[in-house]
Order: C-alpha cells, then structure tokens, then sequence
C-alpha cells in the first residue's frame, strides 16, 4: 500500500520526476568519480610501486628516481653491501639513458646516418629487474640481447628477432656515434614506468654501462630494495642512509606522501565537489519531497481522518524520496563509471606519466560508501515534511483544503 | 642542446638537497645549496659577487639584503675537492605566473653563468642559448639556418617551447572543461526541477487569473517573465558566490604553491555563459509549465 501510493505519487508528475532523478543520477556520478579520484591516485600509484615487491627505491642523494640524469657511482660495491644485509632479500640495480637504434649494418660505414629511433634503455639485472612484465618472446639472457616495448617495434620498425645497431651518444664536433653494438631483440615487454607511447628497452646492465663508457662505468641510476618479511621498512630505509651517504633511500610510503603533496590539489577537488555533489543532491531531494507533500496536505489529512496512522503516512512520503535517490544513484553508478573512463582518458595525457597509472580507480567499499551516503540523505530528506505533514492538524486541514 | 640541460644538473649532483635544508635552483637550471644558515658573516673587505634570491628563499631562509651566503654545489661527503663561492645576496626576485612551475617546491637564486659554471664544473658550457630576432621571418630564417649546420643542435622557437611545456596545463584545462560539463548537467537539472515546481505552485493563482478574464497569453508571459526574474536572481546571486569562492580558491592555492598564479577567474565570458544558460532554462521551463497550466481547466487547477 505504502509503496503504491508512493509510485503514484511519482508516476503523477512525471516531467518533474524524472528531472529530479537526472538531477541524482548527475550528482551520484559526480560523487563517485571525486570518490574515486580521491583513493584512486594512491590506490593507482602505491600498486605501481609494489608490482615487483620492492619497497625500497635508492636514488643518488638529494633526487628521485630518474628525476635527474644523476648516477650513483661505485655500484658493484654498494650492491654488494645491499645484498649483506640480513634485512634485504633482494637488490635491482637499473641504469637508464638513451639510445640510439641504427640500421643493422646499413650502409653507413662512417656511423653518420640519422637514428632510426632514440629510445630510452634500461639497464637491468634480468633475474632481479622489477621494471618490465614480458609478453611475448624471451627474457634477457645474453649480452647482446634485448626485450623492448610495442612502442620500441613501431619506432624502429622492428621485430622480435631482428638485429640492429644501437649506439649511446652521439659527438657533434666529430659527428660519429661514440658507442655502438649490435644487439639482438629477443622479446616484447610491457615497461610498468613508462608513459604511453615511449618507446623502450631492456638490456643486462653491464651492456648498457659499457655502450656509456666512462660515463657509465660502474654507475646505476637507481637500486630497488626489498625486504625481509618481518622487518621494518622505515628502519632498513633509515639504517641505508645512515650508512651510505651517497643514496637517498625513499619507501613506498615516503613516495606516496611525496605524490599526494605533489597531485594535493586533485584530491581536494574530489573532495570539494564530492561534497557539492552531495548537497545538490540532498537539496533536489529535500525540495521536491517539499514541495510535493505541500501540495498533498489535503490528501494527507484525508488518509489521517480514515484511520491512517502518522507513522504509514511518513513511510510513504520517506518512501518517495529514498526511491528518487536509489534510482539516481542506479543510475549515476553507471554514469559515474563512464565519465570516469572519459575524465581518466583526459588526465592519462599528462606528460612523464606511467601509462599504467589511474586517476581513477573503482573501490567498491568506498563507492558504495558515498552513493550509500547519497541515498540516506535522500531518505533524511524525506524525514521532516512528512512529518510535518502527518502532524498536521486534520480537521483544520480538512476545512482549509475543501474552502481553499 | 636541449639534453646538455639534464647533464648539467647531474653535474651538480642533487645530493646536495639531502644536505642543507634550502635546496635551491640557479638561474632555473641547476639545484644548489644555500647555506645561509651555518654561514658566519665575512667581513667584505673582498668585491664579493652579489646573486638575486627568490621570495620564497628569502621567506624561509629569513635572507635579507646584503647578507653574505656560501653556495655549493656538492654534498657534505664531497665537500673538500668541491668549489664554493660566498656572495652578496643583491636582490630578490618575485617569479612570474609560470603554471610549469607550480607544483616545483625547489628555490631559486640568479648568478652570474661564470660562477655557476665554475660551481657545477661545468668548464665553459651551457644549457641552451636564447636568440632575439628582427621578425617572423628572421626566426624562420635563423631556426633552419642552425638545425640545418649544427647536428647534434636543435633550435626551437620559443612559442614552440613555451606549448610543450605546458603541456599539463592543457590537460588539467581539458580536465576542467569535461567536470564543467557534468556539474552543468546536474545544475541545469536542477534549475529545471526547481522552476517547474516554482510555476506549479502558482495553480491556484493562475486559475483565479483565468476566470478573471485574463487571457492565457498574458498569464503566460507573467510566468514566462516570473521564471526568468528567479532564473536571473539566482544566477546574479550565483556570480556573487562564484566570484567570492574564486578569491577564496586563489588565496588558499596561492599560499599552497606559493605562487601569483591565479587559480579561478570569474571572466565576463564565464559570467554570460552561466547568466544566459540559467535564462534561457529558465524561459523554457516557465513556458513549458505556465502553457500546461494555462491550458488546463480553470476549475480544474482549483481541484473541483
């Protein structure tokens, strides 16, 4: 009975019904991206951090990891006391720096021709590298080997199983290529730091400190750290820069402070127009609930004056509103999904960013959270002109409604 | 001559900014230290060379004019074959309202190339050069002249420039625009909602109009004009907050990022936008509930 009666009173006035619902489904949406804004960021960039299990990241001191060109010298050694601590279970050592893709053998004895592509490489230790996930092919396994990326093939326009030159530097006053080795392309792979489009490759780090000569000699740019099961993290962190002086040690959780400082202003637009989005809501809720028992007051006391008691009178205008917010937030859900694929698509563009970082990502604990959230004020909504309306005096009411 | 920038910072080695708390950037190129703080005064009985400092240097530091400060380029560690350089703090400078700049936390001190090329080691080199040309065409002119005799060099025009590296500013702008659309949405909706039950609550008024003898054309353009008052009142009122909420935004943001960035601007472009969308939801939802009511009943609107 109640809900007929609720129905009916919606299905009445059709056109404002379901403008009140845009209007929900709209504000849901929104919530639910700024919701998923808010968490997703960290959410996002902390998976990234720990898709190998590294919670550690050495960068020489004073930088972030691959902030700078700057290299930690002496890195055998510094791996070595890595790996001594009984506190580490595992040390990565990567170098990066450019390269230069030269056609294999084509023709330019002189070493003078253009690049067929620059790409960036990365110099790893193939049982220890936490920076790539192969996908097709083989992994490293020789000197002159290398897996790239499908961005990598399409610069290059190579192939798993081609053969081609690649050169670190390039001198302008003698215009020749300073290193230049003939490496094989064994596999594919997909880079987990490196933005959309930017072609890659991953070759042993010695190859790679080779091509840079002096310059890379015995030099990493980074070393990843993971440790022990049992042992606490922000100690070993602690315990690393106490002891070699020449690293900055960052945790996951120093860079995701340091990411939520640097991406601050996002979260708290997620969180300033979550709650705008909250308040239209509740606000659209609360006064077309409004101003539908206003103008039911006659009807109302007629239910009261029959025998209806206070209490059925108020679930069914309660009833109203939760089904006003529970439809919008049905339908916000889905249109929340879909602007957040649109509003990530947008932000993905940023330059430098890790093509497998997300903006936004779908916490169902949360979401349900905030459109939960959204629901209950739309039954709050309801809350007090029923009441107010239920507690109208009939027969007063009667009379005001029928002389008018 | 692009990728010498990257080289010289790596000169500078940034483990320096673990150092001394004031890291610092010089000439917006290379991070240097500040050691303003473990400096005893120097007599200046040398010519000490003077360095502009940053207004947020001079905030944290507590820099003032005249003061003398050591810059350094290495870290404590490699202190001892590393230059140092004690100099005058000259001036200071207020930066420029560069987004690119925004989320950089580091600071920034000017000084003479000579001195920073001899602090980062750096012999007789550059980064990059900036060239003054007579014209349009003479930046044609000279752009193919130097990519086209220096390989291994590359000249780009400034605008050039200045597009790639705002770059995440197009983005955000991008971002902006697409949550404008959507908050759109769900306020037109709203406005739409509102004014509909606006002129639904005139039933009685309008069926007394009704069997007055005013005609329906007239008690529509009075609910016509009625909807667009309220829609115009709200949005003037909604300008007012916008506005206010702009220099809100602006002072928080500006404190955050210690910029003179302005965050949110109320343009007259924004301000007719918002004023004409409300209007014209505003004409068409009072016309599409004052012609139903118009056109219904007199007695019917009274509920007999």
């Amino acid at each position: 009975m109640r809900l007929t009666l609720a129905a009916a009173a919606l299905v009445r006035h059709r056109t404002r019904t379901l403008l009140a619902i845009l209007g929900v489904a709209v504000s849901a949406a929104l919530l639910l991206d700024m919701v998923m804004l808010a968490g997703g960021m960290r959410e996002s960039f902390g998976d990234l951090l720990m898709v190998r299990g590294y919670q550690l990241r050495l960068a020489p001191k004073g930088t972030l990891p691959f902030d700078s060109e700057a290299t930690i010298a002496g890195a055998a050694e510094l791996v070595a006391a890595l790996r001594a601590r009984p506190d580490i279970a595992a040390v990565s050592p990567v170098l990066g720096g450019q390269l230069h893709v030269l056609a294999a053998g084509a023709g330019d004895a002189a070493g003078t021709a253009p690049p067929r592509a620059v790409t960036f490489a990365l110099g790893i230790e193939p049982a220890v590298q936490g920076d790539y996930e192969r996908t097709g092919g083989a992994d490293v396994a020789r000197a002159d080997q290398v897996v790239a990326n499908d961005a990598f093939l399409r610069a290059a326009r190579a192939q798993v199983g081609d053969t081609i030159d690649v050169a670190a530097g390039f001198d302008p006053q003698l215009r020749a290529y300073a290193a230049r080795r003939r490496v094989a392309i064994v596999g594919t792979a997909r880079f987990f730091y490196m933005p959309a489009g930017q072609a890659a490759v991953a070759l042993p780090l010695a190859t790679l400190q080779g091509l840079r000569g002096p310059e890379g000699h015995d030099r990493v740019s980074l070393l990843m750290a993971r440790v022990r099961d049992g042992a606490d993290v922000e100690a070993v962190r602690a315990a690393i820069e106490r002891t070699q002086p020449r690293v900055s040690a960052i945790s996951t959780a120093t860079a995701l402070a340091q990411v939520e400082q640097r991406l601050s202003y996002f979260r708290q637009l997620a969180f300033v127009l979550g709650a705008i989005s909250l308040v239209i809501g509740f606000l659209l809720v609360t006064t077309l609930v409004t101003v539908s028992v206003n103008e039911r007051v006659g009807e109302i006391a007629v239910l009261r004056a029959i025998g209806v008691s206070r209490l059925h009178v108020v679930q069914q205008i309660v009833i109203e509103g939760a089904a006003l917010s529970l439809t919008g937030a049905a339908l916000g859900l889905a249109l929340g999904l879909v602007t957040a694929r649109y509003l990530n698509a947008i932000l993905a563009d940023f330059p430098g960013l890790p093509a497998a970082f997300e903006f936004f990502v779908f916490q169902p604990a949360a979401a349900w959270r905030a459109l939960g959230l959204l629901v209950l004020s739309g039954i709050a909504a309801g809350v007090y002109p029923s009441w107010r309306a239920a507690s109208l005096p009939i027969a007063g009411t009667l009379r005001e409604e029928a002389v008018g | 001559m692009h990728s010498l920038l990257p080289t010289l910072r790596s000169a500078l080695a940034a483990s320096l900014l673990a150092l001394a708390p004031l890291p610092a950037a010089a000439q917006g190129v290379a991070p240097v230290v500040v050691e303003q703080g473990r400096v005893t005064p120097l007599s200046r009985a040398g010519a000490l060379r003077t360095i502009a400092v940053d207004e947020r240097l001079q905030r944290d530091a507590g820099l003032r004019l005249r003061d003398t400060v050591v810059l350094a380029a290495t870290s404590a560690a490699e202190r001892r074959a590393a230059p140092e350089d004690t100099v005058v703090v000259g001036a200071f400078v207020r930066r420029g309202a560069d987004p690119a700049e925004i989320a950089r936390g580091e600071y920034r001190v000017r000084l003479h190339l000579d001195q920073l090329q001899r602090l980062a080691g750096y012999d007789n080199r550059v980064d990059r050069f900036a060239v003054a040309t007579r014209g349009d065409d003479a930046t044609a002119r000279a752009l193919t002249a130097v990519n086209d005799a220096a390989f291994g060099f590359r000249a780009y025009r400034s605008t050039d420039v200045a597009v790639k590296t705002s770059r995440t500013f197009q983005v955000v702008r991008r971002f902006h625009r697409a949550i404008g659309v959507i908050t759109v949405v769900a306020s037109a909706a709203f406005l739409l909602c509102i004014l509909l039950l606006k002129i639904d609550e005139r039933r009685r008024d309008v069926a007394a109009l009704r069997l007055m003898g005013i005609s329906r054309r007239t008690v529509v353009s009075a609910l016509v004009l009625e909807a667009s008052m309220v829609a115009l009142l709200g949005s003037a009122m909604g300008l007012g907050i916008g506005w206010a909420a702009s220099r809100v935004v602006n002072a928080y943001y500006q404190g955050v990022y210690r910029t003179p960035l302005l965050f949110a601007l109320v343009t007259p472009e924004v301000a007719t936008f918002a004023v004409g969308l409300s209007l014209v939801l505003g004409v068409l939802a009072g016309l599409a509930a004052a012609v139903r009511l118009a056109r219904t009943a007199p007695l019917e609107l009274f509920g007999r």
